[in-house]
């Protein structure tokens, strides 16, 4: 589904990603796991296309998508949902603008029948009118998943989206992630420092230090696995 | 990918961004370009100009330097204790004194001048004292002290409070304001230090009028008392040379360093407690800076009864529409050639937007009487005379010289909006342009609307460069005051002062609350 060839990308002269080469699968939940500077965040954007390769070639169903230096296909076009983890909710706009927003400019039909569809399967029904700085943080979770699911996604990018919440509100919002991909018939790539986080929730684990794949496989193939740095990694 | 060619790619994909930078690059730019060609490579007696900038005018420039240096530190000192007890103090009041003592700021420089000439007149019987060096320096503190209480409160504001109580667990709060948090904002103590040097130094309206002679009157002398344009070029050369190396060497010390930020909202404030004696000072300074003057301007424009104020209205009357037209007109075009610089140099690598903000920075630093000439020397021929002859000249001035404080508002404001917004939007599909009119402007409308009022004030008062480029027999308020105030009776001229005063505070109002009610009706949200 995705695929990264010998993928390599640095900033200020610092290799964040180091010759990767990656394949995650289709309508699995896939945990990028990893310290903080690890490179997570922008094999992420990588996938996205908010970050341009300086060499390699990305993949997304089989079609070339960054070639080396060239972006071949611009973000909006490579049907992807992206939680960032400040959320990037627009502050001067109500939940239903946030949601209805991408639909208005594409120009679709029946927003409102959509919108609230939406807003109902996350029980967001009554905050329709309020601003983000009037929802609590597990609201404004869900509405920006809610904005990004509304699009019809294939693939859903999640940036630590959890990392403000309390361990109360994480189980809830960690639920509807695991749902999301059955019910949205979604692949979803989970970026997270917290391999307890990833140990709930992911069909796939890769851990990733340096820009490098340190290890990847299931959730029982890591806990198990004998890599100096993925057991580090996993005693705290 | 080559930094210049992502530089074309970006413009070829936005073309109204492309035609505001073509705009400001042949209308402004090019003027200025052209004037030092001429200069340095065209002019036959550059090198008996080079001769001619002998051992006095290293001293005149000197001079002005000492002047420029003085008064930057007095106003950054004062500014930087306003800004404290304004911003990160519990004070009562505090937001009345933040808006009244900026009024010196935003007034014309020669209006305050005239005041103070007044008050020394009627007070002590002798203008000499205050027509003196002591007075250009007393005048541009209290125009600058301002500017700095904004640069340095704005940056006290942006301390994170965790910072200050961590200090305040180990040492006392004298110990936390001068170990923790003047390191903190030496930047900002910096940057203000060098925007009011530059200011000063490049200032022309004070010390012309009271008749001292520094670096930027030799320059006007040069030119239209001794028509030496390439004299007077070549000295204005060193000093935009001066202002360019003080600018390389703010840059250098604090890059991003945040200035004339307007709106910027620190997290997590911490406000220390104020006494009597605060309270006491910023009474002071306010009655000193803000009322004595005033107070002045209308005893004495009062002083034959009305006789004096109706003569000035007459004077000034045909002049009014036309000012507030080419300054609004004028900011309207600042704001957007700022918004386009901003845009540019936030969102596109450093050293392809280096060109943009180095024009922009450069025709800022100019001083006005010599962008005049660039202006009048590139424009008068006869493929321009629909510039030259009519008013285009003068709003293509405000936009060269003032462009580049807008840029630095807006670019503030945006630099303050988290890139993940736009990215967000970008991931949905929405259109460069949507996302610009639905996310980016509507966030970073108080920056817009700052710079709209700030553009519109500067313009509104400036005399440097209208001086030099206004046509003749057009009528502009600073111009008609100025060129009256050297024949006139001092009554008169504090008239027509008070006059452009009242019209410059009236057409303030109207443009806050009229940015007020834009900014509610647009829905802007304001935490």
């Amino acid at each position: 589904m995705i695929k990264f060839e010998s993928i390599s990308h640095s900033y200020k002269n610092k290799n964040v990603v180091d010759n990767l080469n990656l394949q995650i699968e289709a309508n699995k939940l896939t945990c990028l796991l990893g310290s903080s500077g690890s490179g997570k965040t922008t094999i992420l954007r990588l996938i996205a296309g908010l970050e341009i390769p300086q060499s390699g070639n990305i993949f997304i169903d089989k079609k070339l998508v960054t070639e080396n230096e060239k972006l071949i296909v611009p973000p909006n076009k490579r049907n992807i949902g992206f939680i960032f983890q400040d959320l990037a909710l627009w502050p001067h706009f109500t939940v239903y603008k946030n949601i209805a927003f991408g639909l208005t400019e594409r120009k679709e039909k029946d927003i409102d029948k959509t919108v609230f569809k939406i807003l109902e399967y996350f029980g967001l029904k009554e905050h329709a009118d309020k601003y983000p700085h009037q929802l609590s943080g597990g609201q404004k979770q869900l509405v920006a998943i809610s904005r990004s699911l509304v699009l019809k996604p294939k693939i859903l990018l999640m940036d630590e989206p959890l990392a403000n919440l309390d361990v109360k509100l994480k189980r809830k919002i960690l639920d509807h992630i695991k749902n999301l991909k059955e019910n949205f018939n979604l692949t979803i790539i989970y970026v997270t420092h917290d391999h307890k986080e990833a140990f709930t929730i992911a069909d796939k684990i890769i851990v990733i230090e340096n820009g490098k794949i340190e290890a990847d496989g299931t959730r029982e193939q890591i806990k198990n696995s004998k890599n100096e740095f993925v057991k580090y990694f996993l005693e705290y | 990918m080559n930094n210049n060619i992502k530089f074309i790619n970006f413009f070829n994909g936005h073309k109204f961004f492309a035609a505001v930078y073509l705009f400001f690059f042949l209308f402004i730019i090019l003027p200025v370009f052209y004037i030092f060609a001429n200069t340095f490579l065209f002019d036959n007696s550059l090198v008996s100009n080079i001769k001619q900038l002998d051992k006095n005018t290293f001293l005149l420039l000197l001079n002005s330097s000492i002047v420029a240096f003085v008064v930057s530190l007095f106003a950054t000192f004062i500014g930087s204790v306003l800004g404290f007890l304004l911003y990160k103090t519990n004070l009562k009041y505090k937001g009345f004194f933040k808006i009244l003592f900026l009024i010196p700021l935003l007034i014309s420089p020669y209006i305050l001048a005239v005041a103070w000439k007044d008050f020394f007149s009627v007070f002590f019987q002798n203008a000499k004292i205050i027509s003196s060096y002591f007075g250009v320096v007393l005048v541009q503190v209290f125009i600058y002290t301002p500017l700095a209480m904004i640069i340095v409160g704005n940056a006290f504001t942006n301390i994170d409070a965790h910072l200050e109580e961590s200090g305040l667990l180990i040492t006392n709060v004298k110990d936390v304001i001068l170990k923790i948090e003047l390191p903190l904002i030496k930047p900002a103590i910096f940057s203000s230090f060098v925007l009011i040097f530059i200011f000063t130094i490049s200032g022309f309206s004070v010390p012309a009028f009271f008749g001292i002679r520094v670096f930027t009157t030799e320059i006007f002398t040069q030119f239209s008392a001794f028509y030496n344009h390439s004299l007077a070029i070549l000295q204005s050369f060193l000093l935009v040379a001066v202002c360019v190396f003080l600018l390389l060497t703010e840059s250098k010390y604090i890059s991003n360093a945040s200035f004339l930020s307007v709106g910027s909202k620190g997290t997590n404030k911490k406000l220390f407690p104020s006494n009597n004696t605060h309270i006491l000072f910023l009474t002071i300074w306010f009655l000193i800076s803000v009322i004595l003057p005033f107070i002045t301007l209308v005893v004495q424009s009062f002083s034959k009864g009305t006789s004096d104020i109706i003569k000035a209205f007459d004077l000034l009357e045909s002049a009014v529409g036309n000012s507030i037209g080419f300054a609004l007109l004028a900011s309207a075009l600042i704001v957007i050639v700022g918004f386009v610089a901003a845009y540019y140099s936030n969102t596109q690598t450093k050293s392809s937007s280096n060109f943009f903000d180095w024009s922009l920075l450069i025709v800022f630093t100019i001083p006005s009487i010599v962008f005049g000439i660039a202006l009048i020397k590139f424009y008068n021929r006869v493929v321009f005379n629909f510039i030259y002859s009519g008013y285009a000249i003068i709003v293509i001035a405000y936009v060269g010289k003032f462009s580049f404080i807008a840029s630095k508002i807006i670019g503030n404001a945006i630099k303050q909006i988290p890139q993940s917004l736009d990215e967000a939007a970008q991931i949905e599909g929405i259109s460069f342009y949507s996302r610009i009119k639905n996310i980016l402007l509507p966030l970073i409308l108080p920056g817009i609307f700052a710079s709209f009022i700030i553009g519109f004030i500067f313009s509104f008062g400036e005399l440097g460069t209208t001086i030099m480029v206004y046509p003749p027999g057009k009528e502009i308020m600073p111009i008609k005051v100025f060129t009256i105030m050297a024949n006139a009776p001092l009554a008169l001229t504090s008239s027509m002062t008070l006059i452009v005063l009242s019209v410059t505070i009236f057409m303030i109002a109207i443009l806050y609350s009229v940015s007020k009610i834009f900014m509610k009706n647009y829905g802007f949200y304001n935490d």
